[in-house]
């Protein structure tokens, strides 16, 4: 007897659960369709660069960016004022995604005169599900040459440059964190190596550690910051580590950066390492910069 | 009486596979929407949409991730999820609603209507389809537009030109009898 009420439970409860099971919501039945495939974290930085170096940010594979760079200034004792524009600083250059986690690319700058390129390379790509990969990793490896000193017919004696001719190589890990839709951090720690010394005394191996941030303020627009600080900087001539802040404004193809830095250079080996100024908004030592970069797809995905 | 037992048993099961026979599932279905205007072509396309249609009651359901859409341009995928519907906030996109005048022929024009979620924000909408059954199941093609407007999308004016008011969606459904998934 005890036994029958037992199966009559046991079945009333199968029938319970067949019913239940059918009367359920179609639509929540397909939330348990969704594929559980990873999603990876996009947009920590939107553009390659932050502002000073670059970012985690790659292209899609067959994208090519074309960008222009351009830093602004005031001589200290100009005999005539043009607002911020007594010179400038324009780096015309071109970065080619191979793969969906290589990118290639190099510039010219006019006013320092350096050549440079360089190659980056995802190596770990952070997930929605911070649980999973919580960061994303690129190695950055980068090479300019610098072909004349910018001070030798301006302010300072040439007896403190012993070489005009310097080829440098960077290399920086660059470890990034998309804390919140907004909020995305990250952390440079960089090495360069220069061939020759290009200030006197100048140590040839030298250490730096990048910081940088990016706050998102409306679908399009993005506030950016970052610092660079030098571990071993030279003593003859007096650098300073380079600050950038700014805003960063998306326009479908065309991205757009404006900034205020005491950098006058484009190229992470002279930015690091070679920038003379303080940051204040004295004339010399304020730069205005503004860079634009054209994304243009070479490959379309087919649809 | 354990033998009954093992039929009722066995009935119950039967039953509810009956049951789920009224049950259609599309688990590759395809959405893609077009945005024309003078300035740019935009155009996209969702492979993975999921949709279940019940027969006998005549509902429709389907839903799908916005991360799953794919672009012709890369930099035009990552503008859409995280500064248009913004994706990390709202992932998925659904429908729910009623097929109108269904009398289960082998080709038909049908109407349905029901309330489309995106963006966080519901619309009732009415999607002009035709449905046609197949060896397995059924095949469901049909057509809307959405006001861009309604969903409280942001669009910079600046960007405003490029970007159509109204945006045509199509509909590619292809059932097959539902059976809950492995996974």
């Amino acid at each position: 007897m005890k036994n029958l009420k037992i199966k009559c439970l046991f079945t009333f409860s199968f029938f319970l659960i067949s019913i239940f099971g059918y009367s359920q919501d179609i639509l929540s039945k397909l939330d348990k369709e969704h594929s559980k495939k990873t999603i990876y974290q996009i947009a920590t930085f939107k553009t390659s660069r932050i502002g000073l170096g670059h970012s985690t940010e790659l292209r899609k594979k067959g994208a090519l960016e074309i960008s222009l760079f351009n830093r602004f200034w005031n001589l200290e004792e100009a005999p005539e004022k043009r607002f911020i524009v007594d010179e400038v600083n324009i780096r015309f250059g071109l970065n080619y995604a191979i793969t969906d986690n290589l990118t290639i690319g190099g510039g010219y700058s006019n006013f320092d005169k350096i050549s440079d390129g360089f190659l980056k390379l995802k190596l770990l790509k952070q997930t929605q599900d911070s649980g999973k990969t919580p960061l994303s990793i690129v190695y950055f490896q980068g090479f300019s040459h610098r072909n004349k000193s910018d001070f030798i017919d301006n302010l300072y004696t040439p007896d403190e440059i012993v070489n005009t001719e310097v080829f440098s190589f960077v290399s920086q890990f660059l470890i990034a964190k998309k804390f919140s839709r907004d909020l995305s951090v990250q952390l440079s720690p960089t090495y360069i190596n220069h061939n020759k010394q290009f200030f006197k005394d100048q140590p040839l191996h030298q250490f730096a550690l990048g910081l940088g941030a990016r706050y998102k303020i409306n679908g399009h627009t993005s506030l950016v910051s970052e610092y660079y600080y030098n571990f071993n900087p030279g003593h003859s001539v007096a650098t300073f580590n380079p600050f950038m802040f700014g805003v960063n404004w998306e326009l479908s193809h065309l991205l757009l950066q404006f900034q205020a830095t005491n950098t006058r250079h484009l190229v992470e080996s002279a930015v690091i390492t070679q920038t003379q100024n303080s940051f204040n908004f004295k004339d010399g030592n304020f730069h205005f910069g503004f860079n634009a970069i054209f994304v243009l797809h070479t490959k379309k995905n087919k649809i | 009486m354990n033998k009954l037992y093992i039929v009722l048993l066995f009935s119950t099961v039967f039953v509810s596979n009956i049951n789920g026979q009224n049950e259609f599932i599309a688990r590759q279905g395809q959405i893609s929407f077009f945005s024309y205007t003078s300035v740019e072509n935009i155009e996209a396309k969702n492979n993975q949409v999921l949709s279940i249609i019940d027969i006998e009651k005549r509902e429709i359901a389907i839903s799908m991730l916005m991360r799953a859409f794919s672009f012709k341009k890369d930099l035009m995928y990552e503008h859409f999820n995280e500064s248009y519907v913004e994706s990390d906030i709202y992932p998925k996109s659904t429908f729910k609603g009623k097929i109108e005048d269904f009398k289960l022929v082998d080709s038909q024009t049908i109407i349905i209507r029901g309330i489309i979620t995106i963006h966080g924000i519901s619309k009732e909408v009415e999607i002009k389809s035709t449905i046609k059954k197949t060896k397995k199941g059924y095949l469901i093609n049909g057509d809307f537009n959405l006001v861009v407007k309604d969903f409280k999308i942001k669009i910079p004016s600046i960007l405003s030109k490029n970007i159509a008011k109204v945006v045509s969606v199509k509909i590619n459904f292809q059932y097959i009898p539902y059976e809950e998934s492995k996974n």
